[in-house]
């Protein structure tokens, strides 16, 4: 029996690693956040130095945009700094970096070359270029105080890179301020000082079951559990979602081939399903793990490079390897897996073409995303009622018991919906299997699925 | 009881108000050629699903090896199903290989076993091309090596020769043939009667979901006796002239100029007992030729009088075939 399931395992698991899709989306995650990454860092090291101008009368609002960026600087050399002495980088290897952070300024202040818009436009078009620090260029843009004063008007030929007339806001608004506070005679530093001030609000968690203690602050080691183990419910949800088309697909090819018949004379119905629902397991789980090695080897190289990094990862460990949490949630993950796996094998056997198949994926996602919802409330709020409820249904209780485990829910609801999910799988299996048989031996189609489910509840008498 | 390769007692399968076959008994004993024979929607196909189990009769019995078909006696089994089929984007080698483990043999001879037979079969400079890749006849091919690939002793073959060529035709005739001399009992459906006739030790034939014969070739052409073919000039009532004498006489093709008629003769009567009653009735005769009843004839004849005999039947008692 094992060696026959082993046979049909094989041989679908290859089938579908030996297909160039599978390859794609195996590299596409990490290859996204290689390019996504790189590509952050090209265009910011790319961006080319822009010069800009300031028509005033005096030199207010130059001044004030030049504090803003001085500001911002000193800011990222400060973080650069920590950063540096956080990963043990001698101060003096990290004092270029600190001067490249707080120097490597894209947008540079230049005398302006003229006092009005038409004036400076064969500047602004690139007919004519000024001298700066970083040599000959055009103008980018210029500020132009209007002449009542309410203004600061934007002028550059490209408005898509919008960050100097964002600067210049904040800048403006906090020039506003200060002149608000000075003119009450109040300190230019008073919002910050009050912000400062203000009563801090704590979070801690009440230990129940030691009455004489009075609890401690809440820290990433409380919070990790509710994490992990929402990563599980959506790692699920994820994993289900990416084999609907495997299954679907998989079902279909063997149907549309007419094989069930010459395969059915070699394995059992149920052997055959075994080995292909593990086949589509281990393809899926490939994926993930290679996806999670991926994540591990970046998570275990910052570490390395970090200092403090390896006590941020430790919480989650002591999570994903407490029994309380992961045995309730391998047993959900499993049976969810079955569950909604067998299901999508059925209707999939039930389908002659890819056509068929993509009426199919509609009801299929829909009833995928209900699941989702329900992750979404769990995770917000794991006490509410709704969330107790909504774990009792039987196409929710995988996810959401996996949830609900951080926040020790009674032991008699735990282990009765893990009992439900026993026997909801079980029952969906035996149903499934009856139409898997319905599909690939007796050819039926998806119209006769109504017929098939009154007949199974005893609304339809039995044919012949 | 019986351990025959095959033996199906009284089996009936419905679907729906349909009955596809109906209470079908046969046996195929050990070491035979056996042609299952029928028109299309005459049940075969469902009688063989039956046989191996796939699908099970709602009355009757069938046993394979005298025991209910199971995975252990269905591995002395190759089955070729009429509707072809196989993963097209595995290879010749990789396909025989899987179906040949799949029966119980290990990895190692499975492989030997596929290679020998694409080497045989004039298949191995394609044995690592996809079977997308193939032309009909040679996926057609592979898939009836992947039949044969464990040696079973009973092959059973739904319409086997249906989709191939001339040439690929005799090159299974040839395969059935070596087959059966390496010791296999086979039970194989066809249309053409030609094959049957070439490689048969005994006929089953279906109408209706019905058995209609079950015997040897001679025991079928029996059914129709022998016969004369007489060509007269036009206007001669040869019926009513040899009605007196006690010969069957019926309107056959014409293949020329007059007409023809076939003239039935009894146990015991020769085609010249016929040409004297013709000569004695004082019909102008201008043709005359012995006739020897063909498998042809004799299931257009036993079929023809199934058909018959279903349309006479109350209606509602049979429908259009769905499976």
């Amino acid at each position: 029996m094992m060696r026959n399931i082993y046979l049909v395992f094989r041989r679908d698991y290859l089938g579908y690693v030996k297909a160039w899709g599978f390859w794609l989306s195996l590299a596409a995650v990490p290859l996204f956040l290689i390019v996504g990454a790189s590509f952050g860092y090209f265009a910011a090291t790319a961006s080319p130095v822009r010069y800009f101008a300031v028509v005033e009368p005096s030199r207010i609002y130059a001044d004030a945009i030049e504090g803003e960026f001085q500001r911002r600087s000193s800011e990222a050399a400060a973080e650069a700094r920590a950063l540096a002495e956080q990963m043990n980088i001698p101060l003096s290897e990290a004092e270029g970096q600190v001067a490249d952070a707080a120097g490597g300024r894209k947008f540079i202040e230049v005398p302006a070359p003229a006092r009005t818009l038409e004036e400076l436009r064969p500047w602004l078009t690139g007919e004519r270029t000024i001298s700066g620090p970083a040599g000959e260029r055009p103008l980018f843009a210029v500020f132009i105080l209007s002449e009542d004063g309410s203004q600061l008007e934007y002028w550059s030929g490209d408005v898509n890179v919008d960050t100097l007339q964002r600067t210049a806001e904040i800048a403006m608004r906090d020039l506003s301020r200060r002149d608000a506070l000075a003119a009450s005679g109040l300190d230019p530093d008073f919002l910050k000082q009050a912000d400062a001030a203000a009563v801090k609000v704590p979070a801690f968690r009440l230990n129940a079951t030691q009455a004489g203690e009075s609890g401690a602050e809440v820290t990433m080691a409380d919070r990790a559990p509710t994490i992990v183990s929402a990563a599980l419910a959506y790692f699920l949800w994820l994993m289900i979602f990416s084999i609907i088309q495997y299954l679907l697909m998989g079902t279909i090819e063997e149907r549309s081939n007419k094989i069930f018949d010459t395969l059915l004379t070699s394995v059992q119905l149920p052997q055959l399903l075994a080995g292909k629902m593990l086949a589509v397991f281990a393809v899926t789980s490939t994926m993930m793990l290679s996806w999670s090695l991926f994540a591990i080897v970046g998570s275990a190289v910052s570490a390395s490079q970090v200092p403090g990094m390896g006590d941020m990862i430790q919480p989650f460990i002591a999570a994903v390897t407490d029994p309380k949490l992961i045995i309730p949630a391998l047993v959900s993950f499993v049976l969810g897996y079955i569950l909604y796996g067998t299901l999508f094998m059925a209707l999939g056997s039930l389908c002659d073409t890819i056509q068929e198949a993509q009426t199919l994926l509609s009801p299929m996602m829909i009833l995928l995303m209900l699941p989702m919802f329900a992750i979404f409330v769990a995770f917000q709020d794991p006490g509410s009622p709704i969330v107790d409820i909504a774990s009792w249904v039987p196409l929710f209780t995988p996810f959401l018991l996996i949830l609900r485990m951080p926040h020790d829910p009674p032991m008699w609801e735990v282990l009765a919906q893990m009992g439900m999910m026993v026997v909801i799988t079980a029952l969906v299996v035996w149903g499934a299997t009856k139409v898997y048989r319905a599909g690939a031996v007796h050819g039926a189609g998806i119209g006769e699925l109504g017929g098939m489910i009154k007949r199974a509840v005893g609304m339809k008498p039995k044919a012949g | 009881m019986s351990d025959a390769p095959l033996v199906l007692s009284h089996a009936t399968k419905r679907f729906g108000g349909f009955t596809a076959v109906n209470d079908l008994s046969f046996e195929v004993p050990a070491g035979q050629i056996i042609g299952f024979l029928g028109p299309n929607g005459a049940g075969k196909s469902t009688s063989l699903r039956m046989s191996l189990g796939v699908m099970q009769p709602d009355e009757g019995e069938v046993r394979l090896f005298g025991a209910r078909p199971d995975l252990k006696n269905l591995k002395r089994v190759g089955f070729l199903p009429e509707e072809r089929g196989l993963y097209k984007k595995m290879n010749a080698r990789d396909t025989i290989t899987y179906f040949a483990r799949l029966k119980g043999m290990s990895a190692g001879d499975a492989r030997a076993r596929a290679d020998e037979l694409l080497e045989t079969t004039g298949l191995g400079k394609f044995r690592t091309t996809r079977i997308s890749k193939l032309s009909k006849g040679m996926a057609q091919k592979v898939q009836i090596l992947s039949t044969l690939a464990h040696r079973p002793d009973f092959l059973i073959l739904d319409e086997p020769f249906s989709g191939l060529d001339p040439v690929n035709q005799q090159t299974l005739e040839d395969l059935i043939k070596a087959e059966h001399a390496r010791g296999a009992t086979i039970l194989f459906s066809t249309h053409v009667m030609e094959h049957a006739e070439r490689l048969c030790d005994r006929i089953v034939m279906l109408a209706r979901g019905r058995k209609v014969l079950d015997g040897t070739l001679d025991e079928a052409y029996a059914t129709l006796g022998s016969g004369a073919r007489i060509t007269l000039e036009p206007g001669f009532d040869l019926p009513a002239a040899l009605a007196p004498k006690g010969f069957g006489v019926h309107r056959a093709a014409d293949k020329g100029p007059g007409e023809a008629w076939r003239v039935d003769l009894a146990p015991g009567q020769g085609p010249q007992d016929a040409l004297r009653a013709v000569l004695e009735a004082g019909a102008p005769v201008i043709g005359f030729q012995p006739e020897e009843a063909r498998l042809r004839d004799v299931f257009v004849s036993l079929v023809g009088e199934a058909e018959a005999a279903a349309l006479d039947a109350p209606a509602g008692a049979a429908t259009e075939e769905t499976v």
